[in-house]
């Protein structure tokens, strides 16, 4: 018998962040506006896009809800009139796919930042937010082996 | 053992709780090596899964000839009986996806996100099991139905995903293309099916309070 993901049923296994991560990320060119990036993030129902900046390696920053408010809205700047490389935070905070959430909770808490992005060679491949910390939280305390 | 203890110490009873936990058991193994046939692209293991449904049948047969012969009170009797039903629909829905991989390569855009919910659904298994030998110890399940819950949120995001992926993938005939809408649609029911059994598991829980 071939069980690769626990030594016996109900015994668990080793809950990892790839399985929680969201995939559904959305990205943004640095050279677009903020307006563009609003529409896209309206249209998506999400709090934040992966900017793209060019050159010859990948390079990402983020552009969240917070940020477009707190510094183009509140201010009175014109969305369209102000491009989004201006605005993004860089770098993005990557962790590997093989993290925990432990891990991955204090990262958060000592930066300071809602969401984590998960990296595979450079490249992004899924997101990790608050709320599905909170999510793993709960199974793994069902489980008997929880992050706190 | 909680519910030998409020109804009986008979034999009966032993055997019944034995096999539905071998039943889950079976159910968390077909599950893991259904994943582990995903991941590792090995027909051998998609085979196991079907051995094992099928060694899952018979322990299904066993466990409502056992109730029907007398074990436990009247009234638990079909809670229990309906139980053992959901969890066997899981094992059949689960076949009907690994029979897809036995004559088909999952299309490489949907294959992480089909691994991860074959993982996922593993994991509810694992809660299932966690959750029945809980309520044999007569301990509250709240938090873990409400784990399975999130692990069913979280299959049913990627559902979504899983389908719109799938419209950029090439089909080359009408079959091709509803196998491969069937198989999404079976992957991804199992942890609907899952998600019943937990609740019917919270049910009988209450109901022996």
């Amino acid at each position: 018998m071939a069980c690769n993901h626990a030594n016996k049923p109900g015994g668990g296994g080793v809950m990892k962040i790839h399985e929680f991560m969201t995939r559904k990320i959305e990205f943004i060119d640095a050279n677009k506006s903020v307006y563009d990036a609003v529409e896209q993030m309206v249209d998506r129902r999400i709090r934040s896009v992966v900017v793209r900046f060019s050159g010859k390696d990948p390079d990402y920053g983020v552009l969240t809800s917070r940020d477009i408010v707190f510094r183009v809205l509140a201010k009175g700047i014109d969305p369209k009139k102000i491009k989004v490389s201006e605005v993004a935070s860089k770098p993005i905070a990557c962790i590997d796919k093989d993290t925990d959430f432990a891990d991955a909770a204090a990262i958060m808490e000592k930066s300071n930042i809602a969401r984590l992005f998960i990296c595979d060679k450079g490249s992004v491949i899924g997101l990790i937010s608050l709320l599905d910390v909170m999510a793993a939280e709960l199974v793994m305390r069902a489980r008997g082996n929880h992050v706190s | 053992m909680f519910l030998e203890k409020i109804f009986s110490h008979g034999k009966k009873e032993r055997y019944v709780i034995e096999d539905i936990r071998r039943h889950i058991e079976l159910l968390c193994k077909a599950c893991d090596a259904f994943t582990v046939a995903l991941e590792k692209q090995n027909r051998d293991l998609i085979w196991e899964v079907v051995e094992l449904e099928r060694e899952a049948d018979s322990v299904r047969r066993q466990v409502i000839s056992h109730i029907y012969e007398g074990a436990f009170l009247p009234y638990l009797r079909p809670d229990l009986c309906k139980f053992v039903e959901i969890v066997d629909e899981v094992f059949d829905v689960l076949k009907e996806a690994a029979f897809y991989c036995v004559e088909n390569k999952i299309p490489e855009p949907l294959r992480d996100e089909s691994i991860r919910v074959a993982l996922l659904n593993f994991r509810m298994c694992d809660m299932l099991m966690s959750s029945f030998e809980a309520m044999l110890e007569g301990q509250d399940l709240r938090e873990k139905t409400l784990a399975v819950r999130i692990f069913e949120k979280k299959i049913d995001d990627i559902k979504h995903d899983l389908s719109k992926e799938a419209e950029g993938v090439r089909i080359d005939n009408f079959w091709a293309g509803k196998a491969l809408s069937d198989f999404i649609a079976n992957l991804t029911m199992i942890s609907d099916i899952i998600e019943d059994a937990s609740d019917h598991l919270q049910i009988i829980n209450v109901s022996t309070r």
